[in-house]
């Protein structure tokens, strides 16, 4: 089998509004994996969309073993030789493996029995291409029957049955185990000794050094470099994926008070978090640095009721508590601002008044009524103090812009006077004037002396709005730093280490 | 659309329910008389009724097939019960009370009981409600053996029958239910949780909204309400008959969703169920004036189920 290759040559790609990819040049040889880099929002979906025939580029050309192709559809993609695996998987799970595999063109018979599938062949072609994989699979098993990891291989082995010169794994590892990650590392590195490009997006960073040969890193559209794995040192990826990055100090007036207002200590959650403790003063703002998988929201979530450790408390006011459920945290004043806030937020249906005030209904009501004399206030207030554009309260949120939104998630929350605010993620999915909007609320709400958790994928946004940083790794608290003294690159190696 | 300050889509169902009573005033000359239409009012009230729960049930994203049946059997109990209390000697005064707040105390606890179910265990309460509906179904067959239990002194058919300044009272606890409920869904806390634990259960109970017990109510109130309507049905026929209400559930799934409640949870208004059901009862009342088949009535309530659902689709994507 020969090997392959593909290249891009000035790929650009163009939203209204925005440009995804600018001017993007890449080349990519067969026989090796390559690991495909960047922050939320760097330009890695919108490529893998592209190879994937779901998207068509503005302009620029795309070249499978030298030969210029135009991707029509997922489909057209697959025929001319690129597949793709995607973090979600599509299988039928009362199906068996060979029925997925060869789902859609399964084998019939010939002559008069030609409506009829022929299972005979069917287990022997899924068989047969399973062993050339490598992949020790049962071909009549159900595929629910199968754990996580193997359901994947089931995946890769459907990619792989149309022989494409090109394999496209999209975060295929982020909801496997460790030991899990790493067969799926042994079949790649397999597969592509067969010669196929296998193009690897992933944000877990750690595992770059066992399954990259090289590693390619987009930043805001454009490629910013590409390099062998043995070149690609922390310090280098921090340069690469964030640039020179002009660090602001939080604006004066914001200091941590003293008093402590919550104390967490031993926080365990089976294979999830390591007896986690610290302590947060009132009006600090405290930053949760760490990959994906490193425990950052399962510690919010468990700090917020919302998925309880199995053991650990938490110490609220002299007072040491186990959180149990959100409506007992937020009796308590700490309250949780999610991640997901379209699914686990909001209630997208209903109007941005009602949700302002959906945890805090027993401020707007007298003996279970609601009060519009009580409410409007509440409403009124929100909207001013964090800046939300709305032009009709009573239309639903669904209408809002995301950063619109994120403002309702934390409107609904302040509402209630917490004293605690954890929040996952903030600034997630949002431009950059909401971005600057969210710091700013934070950082009023130090003022006013609630103390804040914020978790961030964006390192750079946490030595920012930070009085303090906590690094986790492998669900445990493993370092302290302040941001004055700490470099990007420094905060990112002990994320990595 | 935009017109005189109200959007046009959200009283569609309102004008074609006008244009329909115009076109029966002229054509059908009993219509338009006070007895005629009090008759309508006294014909929906029972489902209507348990209509107002449904729509709660709906918007908090569940269903309630055992209204029917709950009904019957809730008229049988109470035959049953006043049957047995006068047997060992209590007076009509006290059995009859004694036994129709036990009937609404079993209807309270069986919806419950699906809340719970739902809650607790994440049985849907499709299949919950379903088992009810055959269950009870047999247990009404069980308790009355087949046969309608009589055991009612005569003044209990004031309950379902009789009237008050000249309102059929089953008409009265109708509209005095809607005001109930239309407060509840629209000024009250626990309105807001329902729609809240329908339009996204997870947001609901991570803002701290006691999500078990917003639906162990909602199903109890139902439950209730069927219950209630059972009470006044066997009172208007003076019997608990375990053949009674037979399919009910669908009719009054009909109206809801013909009053734009949508079947996904977390959007509908009581006042749409209002209209659902009475724009069901006057098509009915209107072809038996004009002397349409009974079986044309089965069929056009069919197409209406359709048109509403229809019209709120096409509403929602303009």
């Amino acid at each position: 089998m020969g090997t392959s290759r593909l290249d891009t040559v000035a790929l650009r790609k163009e939203y209204p509004g925005t440009v995804a990819l600018e001017g993007v040049t890449l080349s990519f040889e067969g026989g090796k994996i390559h690991a495909l880099v960047g922050k939320n929002g760097a330009g890695k979906s919108t490529l893998v969309k592209i190879f994937s025939g779901a998207v068509k580029p503005t302009s620029g050309e795309i070249r499978i073993d030298g030969q210029g192709v135009t991707l029509r559809s997922p489909k057209d993609a697959l025929r001319k030789g690129i597949a793709a695996v995607y973090q979600e998987l599509s299988l039928v799970p009362e199906l068996s493996v060979a029925e997925n595999i060869l789902m859609g063109r399964l084998p019939r018979f010939d002559g008069l029995r030609r409506q009829l599938v022929d299972w005979g062949t069917t287990f022997a072609r899924a068989e047969e291409l399973l062993m050339r994989l490598g992949l020790e699979l049962d071909v009549r098993a159900r595929v629910r029957s199968l754990n996580l990891a193997r359901q994947q291989f089931v995946e890769i082995a459907k990619a792989m049955s149309y022989d494409p010169s090109v394999l496209i794994l999209d975060e295929p590892t982020s909801a496997l185990s460790y030991g899990e990650a790493e067969r799926l590392f042994g079949i790649l590195r397999h597969l592509a000794s067969r010669g196929v490009v296998l193009l690897y997006v992933t944000h877990r960073l750690q595992e770059l050094r066992q399954v990259a040969d090289t590693v390619t890193v987009l930043r805001n559209g454009r490629h910013v470099g590409s390099v062998e794995i043995g070149g690609a040192t922390p310090e280098a990826l921090a340069q690469m994926m964030f640039g020179e990055v002009i660090q602001k100090a939080s604006p004066p007036g914001v200091c941590a008070g003293t008093g402590t207002s919550l104390e967490v200590r031993g926080l365990s959650l089976k294979g999830r978090l390591h007896g986690v403790g610290f302590a947060l003063r009132r009006g600090e703002v405290l930053g949760i640095a760490g990959l994906l998988g490193s425990g950052r929201t399962e510690l919010l979530k468990a700090l917020s009721g919302a998925e309880p450790a199995d053991s650990g408390t938490v110490i609220l006011e002299n007072q040491a508590v186990r959180p149990t459920s959100p409506a007992q945290m937020k009796s308590l004043g700490v309250v949780l601002a999610p991640e997901n806030r379209k699914e686990e937020g909001l209630v997208q249906l209903l109007s941005t008044r009602l949700n302002l005030c959906l945890a805090s209904m027993d401020r707007i009501s007298r003996h279970g009524f609601t009060r519009r004399r009580l409410e409007r206030p509440v409403v009124e207030r929100s909207v001013r103090s964090l800046d939300i554009a709305v032009p009709d309260p009573e239309a639903p949120v669904s209408l809002l812009s995301g950063g619109n939104q994120q403002k309702v998630v934390i409107g609904k929350w302040l509402n209630t006077e917490p004293h605690v605010m954890l929040l996952d993620e903030p600034t997630r999915g949002i431009d950059v004037q909401a971005k600057r909007q969210m710091f700013e609320i934070i950082w009023d709400l130090s003022r006013r002396g609630i103390s804040c958790v914020v978790v961030s994928s964006e390192l750079e946004e946490l030595l920012e709005v930070c009085h303090r940083i906590l690094v986790m790794r492998g669900g445990a608290v493993v370092g302290e730093v302040l941001p004055q003294s700490t470099t990007l690159e420094q905060l990112f190696e002990m994320c990595l280490a | 659309m935009k017109h005189l300050g109200i959007r046009i889509g959200t009283v569609v169902l309102e004008i074609i329910l006008f244009v329909l009573c115009v076109i029966l005033a002229a054509t059908a000359p009993r219509f338009l008389t006070a007895e005629n239409l009090l008759n309508v009012l006294r014909n929906v009230s029972m489902q209507g009724l348990i209509a107002l729960g449904m729509t709660m049930v709906i918007i908090a994203g569940e269903i309630d097939l055992s209204v029917g049946s709950a009904v019957a059997f809730a008229g049988c109990l109470t035959a049953f019960l006043t049957g047995h209390l006068m047997g060992a000697g209590l007076p009509g005064e006290i059995a009859v009370p004694l036994a129709i707040v036990a009937s609404l105390a079993v209807g309270f606890a069986l919806g419950s009981l699906s809340g719970f179910m739902r809650a607790r265990y994440s049985v849907p309460t499709f299949i919950t409600t379903l088992a009810l509906m055959t269950g009870l179904s047999g247990a009404a067959e069980l308790i009355t053996n087949g046969f309608p239990l009589t055991p009612f002194p005569s003044w209990y058919n004031f309950i379902g029958g009789g009237y008050v300044v000249g309102v059929p009272l089953p008409a009265l606890v109708f509209l005095a239910g809607f005001v109930v409920f239309h407060l509840l869904m629209n000024n009250t806390s626990f309105g807001r949780s329902v729609y809240a634990v329908g339009g996204n259960a997870e947001a609901a109970r991570l803002s701290g909204i006691d999500v078990a017990q917003v639906k162990i109510l909602v199903l109890g109130v139902t439950g209730l309400l069927a219950a209630l309507s059972g009470v006044m049905q066997s009172s208007e026929i003076m019997s608990g008959a375990a053949t009674t209400a037979k399919g009910w559930e669908l009719d009054v799934i009909a109206a809801v969703i013909i009053g734009g409640t949508s079947m996904t949870g977390g959007s509908g208004k009581v006042w749409g169920t209002m209209v659902g059901v009475i724009f069901l009862g006057v098509i009915i009342n209107g072809m038996t004036l004009l002397n349409i088949s009974e079986y044309w009535q089965h069929v056009v309530r069919g197409v209406l189920i359709l048109a509403a659902v229809l019209i709120n689709r096409t509403q929602k994507q303009s």
